[in-house]
């Protein structure tokens, strides 16, 4: 099960920030390849829904890799989808996550995102297995959890 | 694999409605989209062919928050129904954390979900999911058509795990709550574990 605790969750919120205001970027996504959005910048001027992009995104992510694969490659390692206004670059990182660069074409371009992509991706990498560490020397995180008075019933007009 | 951020303390569970082309998958999350109250849901997509077939997945958040602990939030997918479709099938299971199995009652789709049934197996063995350990709910639907088959029937048939299951008309929202209900019940209490 993945979890993220506060620190962890602002150090992540932290870099994808800082790689976000450096490649010029209107936004940063880390999702996994389920299609969870795992952080994302701190970009307020981003009004998309990214709990929807983000699904998009690995469903996305997820045919092209079974492309690649029907074409004999073994592994997808990024791709890039254009519109008229603005590009979405995506990178895998370590099989598990997806990174999402959203770029406006006139505030930035694909070579700087990839370069700073590159500068950050070390970091992310390290901070991601610290993560993964720490989930696996915990026994149980749900003790923590309360939902057992969640009431459904609400939800429905 | 449910995601948990106790920063923003969230929970984030995945829900795939598994089933044959035409049992009524997308109609079910449809019918809850729009039944939810629009503070607790997020936006719908539908990939679909233009016949509205589905033709990689569709998707709807519903967010639901308790006062004291966390807000939980659910990821419903569809999978495209049609045989064709089984490499998409696969992709949408990944991460999955429960399934609610949509088959289609009438006698002559019987083995169009036995079929469905076999696929969804072997897509969740591909990801070493177990079954027995997955939660899993069995909805027959179309029970207004003429030709449906007796319910001991497609659960004797279908539901070899002794699942709960449930009868639905989900044109007509029959059934429809009942089957969410369940599941998410069910995933709450796997991540409480």
């Amino acid at each position: 099960m993945l979890s993220l605790r506060p620190e962890e969750d602002e150090k992540l919120r932290k870099l994808l920030t800082e790689l976000n205001r450096e490649s010029k970027s209107k936004i940063v996504l880390l999702i996994d390849k389920s299609g969870q959005l795992i952080s994302r910048s701190e970009s307020p001027a981003f009004s998309s829904d990214d709990i929807t992009f983000a699904s998009l995104t690995a469903g996305n992510v997820a045919a092209s890799e079974a492309l690649s694969k029907l074409l004999g490659d073994k592994n997808l390692n990024h791709m890039f989808t254009e519109t008229e206004d603005e590009g979405i670059y995506m990178i895998l990182i370590d099989d598990k996550y997806i990174l999402v660069s959203i770029f406006d074409k006139n505030a930035s371009n694909l070579g700087i995102v990839r370069v700073k992509i590159k500068k950050y991706y070390g970091k992310l990498v390290e901070l991601l297995r610290q993560i993964e560490e720490r989930i696996e020397s915990e026994s149980s995180v749900t003790e923590q959890i309360d939902v057992e008075d969640i009431d459904l019933d609400t939800l429905f007009e | 694999m449910p995601f948990i951020n106790f920063a923003t303390r969230e929970i984030n569970c995945k829900i795939v409605y598994y089933g044959p082309g035409l049992s009524g998958k997308t109609t079910n999350i449809k019918w809850i989209y729009d039944h939810i109250k629009p503070e607790n849901k997020g936006e719908m997509i539908t990939l679909a062919t233009e016949t509205e077939r589905t033709l990689f997945f569709d998707f709807v958040p519903i967010e639901v928050s308790n006062v004291k602990g966390f807000k939980v939030r659910f990821h419903l997918y569809t999978t495209p129904g049609q045989i064709i479709y089984q490499a998409s099938r696969k992709l949408i299971l990944k991460g999955v954390d429960g399934v609610v199995f949509v088959a289609d009652s009438q006698e002559e789709r019987h083995d169009a979900n036995l079929d469905t049934l076999d696929d969804m197996l072997e897509n969740l063995r591909e990801y070493d999911i177990d079954i027995e350990d997955l939660p899993l709910v069995f909805q027959y639907n179309k029970r207004d058509l003429p030709n449906v088959l007796p319910v001991e029937v497609l659960r004797r048939d279908l539901n070899r795990w002794n699942s709960p299951d449930f009868e639905a008309v989900a044109t007509k929202g029959i059934g429809v709550l009942e089957t969410f209900k369940e599941i998410t019940r069910q995933v709450l209490k796997k991540i409480k574990r």
